[in-house]
């Protein structure tokens, strides 16, 4: 049997390639997992899950925790033990079609990360065929299409469907809207992340991922010179991965779960796992785009003439920690922030961010067409462009859907002439609750 | 056309469907299942569901997704606008047709704007 025309060294490296990330990708976001809730707790002053180790409760066992690293395997095993349960009334395809539909898209779209650039790969005998596949020159990518950042679009919009798909089949009130939200939103905010890859493009002339990268190894990181892109891009990313503050379409306080509130068992896994694979490739991509890729300044062996073993090791190594930062950062967020308001979301999105972005792309195609490219002139055109922004919002009309209203008698808005108290006065409610170093009657500060 | 170079993702997209469906068979045939007529109903904070969920929603969200296809295709334009424009000849005649071209395309989607920022279709209160 002779050589198959396709099967060529970037093939074999790209299937390698597909099979070892998508093992480290599931894998990762269970452990990921474990992270936010470690980055949780110690932001809220407790410590976390540690106490499940690599025992499982077995005898002759070593009875250490690993600081509770075997959680997320014992997650995954109860999840794969729980009642798999479908509510009365639930469309039983569409059930079961969603977490599918929601984790195909998340899991695709690393195909086109460039992990560790070109290498020269010898050639490969195939010990049983007798095949040998010549080598040369393969990029270290799950795929290397020519059509580039667009596969990464066309896959972000097909990430939709699982959301609206699981909301409108549980047939719950509280799904369905959370669904709506949730699909409203990632449309919406995928505009300003399309505009926001335009100016990447105007500046790389390329949709190749290794082209940008080696446009940033040349002229700088595009975060430098073109932080407002970056930033719009950024919070877009947030905003697809329905991460906080965007998290509208599950917001625990009003919709239960959102989407997924029916769900149990592996189906929710899949949701699960799905977000964090979502953040995986975004935080991939916002790298590529933004922080150079695997490239770090001053270090030669991550340029990308660099061909050897070595350096696609150290490239992916400095790729991974990119986005293992970058991660933890979205989590830092999501423990800090305030999740923002349906109505603040949308409107932030279609009277925010697009003019904003749409500005932010004429102005660059301006300045494309005019050469004028070099770092200060480019950072002057963001600089001056924030400074308007800032200054048009000044002027312009203020929505007063949430101005205050003065109630009379209320605790802010006392009758005249009346003191209100907001601490107990009495002493012997003073005396009940004593304020540590101070005596109950010296003006007790609650 | 060669298509070859999307095969690995094929590969990817059949180890992904085939992890996502042996996932939900796994725990189909492992975990228990008990039937009951109060556990098949909805949980809608406690109380007892009425009617269906797939009623009328509001007309927003359909706004919404209108919106969103002029401003998405208009966006797919301007992409191989944008890998084409940065390797023209700077300062020529060309450039600068190019230019007021893709700007006049942007004008349409701005009149779109503002038309549905008159129509109240941005307006989320």
């Amino acid at each position: 049997m002779s050589l198959p025309s396709f099967v060529t060294a970037q093939f074999v490296i790209s299937a390698l390639t597909i099979v070892v990330a998508i093992h480290a990708i599931l894998i990762g976001c269970a452990y990921l997992i474990y992270l936010e809730r470690k980055i949780s707790a110690y932001i809220q002053d407790r410590i976390g899950p540690n106490r499940v180790g690599f025992d499982f409760g077995l005898p002759f066992m070593p009875k250490f925790h690993f600081w509770g690293l075997g959680q997320s395997l014992a997650d995954g095993v109860k999840f794969l033990l729980k009642e798999d349960y479908m509510p009365k009334g639930a469309d039983p395809f569409l059930f079961t079609l969603a977490p599918v539909a929601i984790l195909v898209p998340a899991l695709i779209g690393f195909a086109i990360v460039p992990w560790g650039g070109i290498w020269i790969c010898p050639d490969i005998t195939v010990p049983i065929l007798g095949w040998v596949i010549p080598g040369g020159p393969v990029h270290i990518a799950g795929a290397a299409v020519n059509i580039g950042l667009v596969y990464l679009l066309a896959v972000a919009a097909v990430g939709i469907y699982g959301v609206v798909l699981g909301g409108w089949a549980s047939n719950n009130k509280y799904s369905f809207l959370g669904a709506l939200r949730a699909s409203s939103q990632m449309l919406s905010y995928e505009i300003p992340m399309g505009l926001s890859l335009l100016v990447v493009l105007l500046m790389t002339g390329s949709l190749l991922p290794m082209k940008i990268i080696e446009h940033q190894v040349a002229h700088g990181w595009l975060i430098v010179s073109q932080p407002l892109a970056a930033i719009i891009f950024f919070l877009c990313v947030l905003a697809e991965c329905n991460r906080a503050p965007f998290d509208n379409a599950e917001c625990e306080q009003e919709l239960v779960g959102g989407y997924h509130t029916e769900y149990s068992s592996m189906r929710f896994a899949l949701f699960f796992l799905a977000e964090y694979a979502h953040m995986v490739t975004n935080s991939a991509m916002f790298a590529v785009l933004f922080l150079g890729g695997f490239h770090l300044p001053f270090i030669g062996a991550l340029s990308p003439h660099e061909t050897g073993l070595f350096a696609v090791v150290a490239k992916i190594a400095v790729l991974t920690l990119k986005i293992i930062l970058l991660i933890s950062f979205m989590m830092l967020i999501r423990w800090s922030l305030p999740r923002l308001r349906f109505d603040q979301v949308m409107q932030s999105a279609w009277q925010g961010v697009i003019p904003l972005s749409m500005i932010l792309l004429v102005m660059n195609a301006v300045l494309v067409q005019q050469r004028a490219t070099s770092l200060p002139s480019l950072l002057v055109a963001n600089l001056a462009l924030a400074a308007l922004v800032l200054l048009i919002q000044r002027l312009l009309p203020r929505p007063d859907m949430n101005r205050k209203v003065r109630l009379p008698g209320s605790r802010f808005h006392p009758p005249l002439h009346e003191d209100v108290r907001t601490r107990p006065t009495l002493a012997l409610a003073l005396e009940d609750r004593p304020v540590e170093g101070s005596s109950p009657m010296a003006g007790a500060r609650f | 056309m060669d298509l070859s170079s999307y095969l690995p993702i094929l590969l990817l997209i059949t180890m992904a469907v085939v992890f996502a469906v042996a996932n939900i068979s796994l725990t189909l045939a492992l975990g228990p299942s008990r039937q009951g007529p109060v556990k098949g109903t909805t949980y809608e904070s406690g109380m007892d569901p009425f009617g269906t969920a797939r009623k009328r929603f509001n007309v927003r969200f359909y706004l919404i997704a209108m919106v969103f296809l002029v401003f998405d295709i208009e966006i797919i334009f301007l992409y191989p606008w944008a890998v084409a424009f940065p390797n023209l000849q700077a300062g020529t005649t060309e450039s600068w047709v190019w230019l007021g071209r893709i700007l006049f395309f942007l004008l349409t989607t701005v009149v779109a704007y503002v038309y549905g920022y008159r129509k109240g279709v941005f307006r989320f209160d």
